[in-house]
């Protein structure tokens, strides 16, 4: 298994309120695998989600990244332990705006202290792997929201990470656009065995997982594997 | 390099903010500098007028001179053997004797008050400025004859080539009193030289005082202001006990103290406005931090470290503080050279000379002068940055990704 929750709960207090957004969850993702996880706002996906890609920490439970337990870890080696195994696509883009698509992709590589020549021949690589090979010198803000989506796929990939999570990556797209983004990442998934995790309520994206696990209250409702997608 | 290119254009993404900061940098420290330099210039006037009037950098008197002025404190011969121990030193430029009493001139219409000055004509010129301020008639040549101040002349009710009667206690206690003319006025702009002396020959003096040839002080100037102390202490070791040594510092400590305070006036108007500029700079990186939570939560998300966060804002405000501390030397230099020829605050200030301080205030700077606001101005802006800094660096990702 890459990632791993076992048992894992989250309860946010607001004023003394107590909020469950997770219950008692466990889930396990292997390998090359194209998992989308579904359910409507406030079912805890998103927490899911953050908690699997060590951004938050659980109340009670653990999770586990390629056999490493995350609550063990400190704040510093959490970081390291993102960088290292883990992309991140999110719902608005989140580039970073002063830097071109080329240097967006770098910036992670250069976080991991790849040199220069290499990281620069790699980001060429990935940027035109995602089909925006003209376009690295261009600003995010020059760039359509597809675009800009697709370097942020592409900065996700550049660092070879374990898993890729991507936090409703179509929900701010056209649905062509959206599709294409799919596309691309099923195109990923399959050649470069590259392993997603969405999170979404997208249908588009609930079709094309390979499996989907839904997600109500902060529960995991259902779990099911579908048959390899044609496109 | 990645941070710092980052760094440098996010500096640039709020063109009208940065403009802000650096107009409140390079003010802040332009205004420094000059208000420092034309302080310095005030300061340095005021010390110059004092010893130019008389007060010379050191002045040698007979022992007990300190705690009581008076006739029976002399230097005998004329302080002939001080004289030879003077040559010994190569910095001393020059010396000129003097004797000091204090008696009451009067004029057939008034009379006054006066300090007696009697002094070697010559001499005198390459001690004190009294010589060159004559604005009418002539410096001290002809026996008999006095040099004194417009305003004391106005206050005696008298004019050039007036006669006025000099009266004082000589050596023996005994009043005595002779009548001069007046060969000169001085109008120097110093209270010193223009209200309060009289100038006359120094054997007049010693005549007047029946003193014979014992004068009370030397008045000597040196060739490097700074080095008085050092030369103080050489000359003592020379003349060993007996003659008193004193440099301006120690005659006139109510300058120093003035000087003192105005330093310490300056410090709390710098102080003042640093703290100042400190939170304008927090205020504006706290906005520029706060607007860009969401991006700095997602460059933590991706395994930015903490401190690489805090280093891109430090940075960021290091770059700005740099660009500003250049723009605010590039000011000043400018304003000080604009201001070079003097700023003439007569029609303000009018009774300023009163204090020693000069109509006309000409800035002066030291390289001190400039190296402390550069310094403090580049420390008050990092660590007024650092706050920010560090609150960006605390943001967790998951929260800052919640942010909008």
């Amino acid at each position: 298994m890459i990632i791993e929750a076992i048992d894992v709960t989250k309860v946010y207090e607001t004023r003394g309120v107590e909020t469950r957004a997770l219950d008692d969850v466990s889930l396990a993702l292997g390998k090359g695998e194209f998992t989308a996880l579904a359910g409507p706002s406030g079912s805890g996906k998103t927490t899911l989600l953050n908690l699997l890609g060590a951004l938050d920490t659980p109340t009670s439970g653990k999770i586990q990244l390629d056999g490493v337990e995350l609550s063990d870890l400190s704040a510093s080696a959490l970081s390291a332990l993102r960088l290292r195994k883990l992309g991140f696509v999110f719902q608005a883009y989140n580039l970073i705006p002063v830097l071109s698509a080329r240097e967006n992709v770098e910036f992670v590589m250069e976080l991991q202290g790849i040199s220069l020549k290499e990281r620069r021949k790699r980001a060429d690589e990935v940027l035109e792997r995602v089909e925006l090979g003209g376009l690295g010198d261009k600003r995010p803000l020059e760039m359509s929201g597809g675009q800009q989506q697709r370097v942020a796929v592409a900065r996700a990939i550049a660092s070879r990470p374990s898993i890729v999570l991507a936090d409703e990556p179509t929900a701010n797209l056209d649905s062509g656009t959206a599709q294409r983004l799919l596309d691309l990442m099923l195109q990923l998934n399959r050649e470069d065995g590259v392993t997603f995790l969405f999170s979404t309520h997208d249908p588009l994206v609930m079709d094309s997982a390979r499996r989907l696990v839904r997600l109500r209250d902060g529960k995991i409702i259902g779990d099911e594997t579908k048959a390899p997608s044609s496109t | 390099m990645m941070t710092l290119r980052m760094a440098w254009r996010n500096v640039w993404r709020n063109p009208r903010r940065t403009a802000v900061v650096l107009s409140a940098i390079s003010i802040g420290i332009g205004g420094c500098i000059v208000a420092m330099a034309i302080n310095l210039g005030m300061m340095a006037g005021m010390v110059d007028t004092a010893i130019e009037s008389g007060l010379a950098h050191l002045q040698v008197h007979g022992d007990g001179w300190e705690k009581d002025a008076k006739l029976e404190i002399r230097l005998m011969q004329g302080g002939e053997s001080i004289a030879r121990a003077l040559d010994e030193i190569p910095e001393i430029e020059s010396w000129a004797p003097r004797l000091r009493a204090e008696g009451l001139a009067a004029s057939p219409r008034a009379s006054v008050g006066v300090s007696i000055a009697g002094v070697d004509p010559i001499r005198e010129a390459g001690v004190s400025t009294a010589a060159d301020s004559i604005a009418e008639g002539r410096w001290l040549g002809e026996p008999r004859h006095v040099v004194l101040g417009h305003r004391l002349a106005k206050r005696l009710n008298t004019k050039i080539a007036g006669k006025i009667v000099l009266s004082v206690q000589d050596l023996n206690g005994e009043l005595t009193g002779q009548a001069f003319r007046i060969a000169g006025v001085i109008r120097s702009g110093g209270r010193d030289l223009d209200d309060g002396i009289v100038f006359m020959r120094l054997d007049d003096a010693q005549a007047l005082v029946r003193m014979g040839d014992a004068i009370s002080e030397i008045a000597i100037v040196t060739s490097d202001r700074e080095r008085v102390d050092t030369i103080a202490l050489q000359l003592r070791s020379i003349l060993g006990s007996g003659p008193e040594v004193r440099t301006w510092e120690q005659l006139e400590p109510l300058l120093v103290y003035m000087i003192d305070s105005f330093d310490s006036i300056a410090w709390i108007i710098y102080a003042a406005v640093f703290i100042a500029m400190a939170f304008g700079i927090a205020n504006v990186l706290l906005m520029a931090v706060f607007e860009r939570t969401r991006e700095i939560g997602m460059m933590r998300a991706i395994g930015m470290e903490r401190g690489r966060v805090v280093a891109m804002v430090v940075i960021e405000s290091s770059i700005v503080t740099l660009m500003g501390l250049v723009l605010g030397v590039a000011f000043a230099l400018l304003g000080i050279w604009l201001i070079g020829d003097g700023i003439d605050i007569s029609k303000w200030a009018g009774s300023l000379d009163e204090y020693g301080i000069e109509s006309v205030l000409k800035p002066r700077m030291r390289r001190s002068d400039l190296v402390a606001p550069i310094l403090i101005g580049a420390l008050t802006a990092i660590i007024s940055s650092l706050w920010p800094a560090i609150r960006a660096g605390r943001a967790k990702p998951a929260d800052a990704l919640r942010q909008v």
